[in-house]
């Protein structure tokens, strides 16, 4: 039993610091009065916190998920109602930047563990009308001059490298695949970006939406990234030419970010001081896509 | 005032005592209760993400080409279940219903990083105040656990016949805070929460944590761990409403209010 008077003891863990210490289980002869009290607190305060997170949960699940619901979608501006789901994907980018090493090699595999890869372009997969006419074009550069490239000069100038990696889509599947090809970093190396550039904007002009209208796919790529040596621009997948399904003549491949940035069928590289425009982060995706 | 005109009243009123015994701290309680919404966000959000690429796959029917086990299921709860007829697209009757609902890729992964950053946020909390306060003491499992979970398991099993015969139907009896199986209960799903927490960063990060993808298999190995350790919520959260229900308001009520008037030894 404890000696403490009944009318004065507390609810409250006797002295500082004891936040988070367990107390005994003995019984207490408390006061009705400060008990009835202290309960009345703690379960009003758990129901404003049971309303608070109701009301909240309206602002993070999507508009459609609260219309199925049966719950009138609000008016509210979607960037100031996402505010908090973007916070915590901002946060995520951060702490996958901090993660990132350059000198990290990312793990790869014997060539008996690769696996079938599938096309997933998101739209339809482009007309292969415009390979015969393929240029890479470099923007962005030191000389101030923009350079068109053929594939022929691309496999002629540079050393060609192979890599058997893993590419993990956002959507959750993965494959393992052989690549082959020159390095971004090598591509940097050559054609020296203005002094500034820390990013890469990677683009495909010739992607097309899945009704097969023109839509230009583009990512950024921050320059970490690009210069890291399993980084490839790859002509060549499982030893044989990259065919139209994977971006023929030449493709991103940078295990250490998501699929979605591993672009197809590239015809343009800009460097640029500023982060530049993200297809998929514009949709709602991560900017980062560190892996 | 009345209250002042009636002094010996009053006196009566503060020396009326109760006897109650603390039973949850704050840490426990706040935690538990954070717990509800952001384990309900992650496996919400979690099945929207499984939805983009449906890992458990059979051979594809040859006549509707579906391969997943959930359409399945969807399809048979849809030709079986009255009233479930008229479902429009039955094949998607178990995610329409476990997610945030079709196409919702690029939300739900928002929806499931924050919620992760404040269960790991909400589990750290919880470990450090436990270890910290001392209250990891009372949910390490003990030697005579399994002789215990087994006599208290036996007992949950055998209450309802008692009930119904109406046969005394006496509680094992412990002199701990928990019981043998609720001790198994909250030391393990902390456990499990780990793990999930762990195969969650193998399918985030597996280049940059490529050690930790290894100790767990590899990417894809993750992905099915991943989500059989999510299954363990519904099997841990089942019977732990029904007990909670079972056992009544007093219990419930100290989860939020921290103390139980249920004091053990008290003549009643």
């Amino acid at each position: 039993m404890t000696d403490r008077d009944p009318r004065t003891s507390s609810m409250r863990a006797p002295g500082t610091g004891s936040f988070f210490r367990e107390r005994p289980e003995q019984p207490l002869e408390v006061s009705s009065r400060l008990v009835h009290r202290s309960s009345r607190r703690d379960v009003l305060l758990f129901g404003a916190g049971a309303v608070v997170t109701l009301v909240g949960t309206g602002s993070l699940l999507p508009q459609a998920t609260l219309g199925r619901l049966g719950l009138a979608p609000t008016n509210q501006d979607r960037t100031k109602r996402e505010w908090l789901l973007n916070e915590a994907l901002r946060l995520d980018d951060d702490i996958a930047e901090a993660l990132y090493s350059r000198d990290r090699m990312v793990p790869t595999y014997d060539k008996t563990r690769i696996t079938p890869l599938k096309n997933n372009y998101n739209g339809a997969t482009p007309d292969p009308g415009y390979i015969p006419e393929w240029r890479l074009i470099l923007d962005g550069l030191a000389s101030g001059v923009t350079r068109s490239l053929s594939i022929r000069n691309l496999l002629t100038s540079f050393s060609v490298h192979d890599q058997v990696t893993r590419l993990v889509c956002v959507e959750g599947w993965s494959a393992v695949a052989w690549w082959s090809g020159l390095r971004f970093g090598d591509l940097v190396h050559a054609y020296p970006p203005v002094s500034q550039a820390k990013w890469a904007r990677v683009e495909s002009s010739v992607n097309v939406d899945a009704t097969g209208n023109r839509d230009p796919y583009f990512v950024s790529l921050d320059l970490a990234t690009a210069c890291h040596s399993q980084t490839l621009l790859a002509t060549n997948l499982n030893g044989q030419p990259l065919t139209v399904e994977h971006g023929a003549p030449l493709r991103l491949v940078a295990p250490m970010k998501l699929g979605l940035k591993n672009v197809k069928a590239i015809t343009r590289i800009s460097y640029a001081a500023e982060e530049p425009m993200d297809y998929w982060a514009t949709r709602g995706y991560s900017r980062y896509d560190g892996l | 005032m009345a209250r002042r005109g009636h002094p010996p009243t009053d006196a009566l009123e503060q020396q009326a005592t109760v006897r109650v015994v603390w039973r949850h701290q704050l840490l426990v309680r706040v935690s538990h209760w954070l717990n509800v919404p952001l384990l309900l966000g992650l496996v919400l959000s979690g099945i929207s993400i499984y939805w983009a690429s449906p890992v458990f796959q059979h051979r594809a029917d040859p006549r509707t080409g579906i391969f997943d086990p959930f359409a399945d299921i969807g399809i048979w709860l849809c030709a079986n279940v009255p009233g479930m007829h008229n479902y429009d697209s039955p094949p998607d009757w178990v995610y329409n219903h476990l997610s945030l609902g079709p196409g919702m890729l690029a939300p739900a992964l928002r929806l499931h990083w924050l919620c992760a950053y404040l269960f790991m946020l909400n589990g750290l909390v919880y470990v450090v105040g436990l270890v910290a306060g001392g209250g990891w003491r009372s949910l390490l499992p003990r030697p005579t656990d399994i002789r215990d979970a087994w006599s208290m398991l036996r007992y949950y099993v055998g209450l309802p016949f008692a009930r119904l015969a109406r046969r005394p139907y006496p509680h094992p009896q412990y002199d701990t805070k928990y019981n043998a199986l609720q001790r198994a209960a909250y030391f393990s799903v902390p456990l499990i929460a780990f793990l999930s927490v762990a195969t969650g960063w193998v399918l985030h990060k597996p280049m940059q944590l490529y050690w930790l993808a290894k100790l767990f298999g590899g990417y894809d190995t993750a992905r099915i761990l991943h989500f059989w350790l999510m299954c363990v919520y519904p099997l841990f959260l089942i019977p732990h409403l029904v007990l909670v229900f079972a056992d009544g308001w007093d219990t419930l009520r100290s989860m939020i209010v921290g103390w139980s008037a249920r004091v053990r030894g008290t003549p009643k």
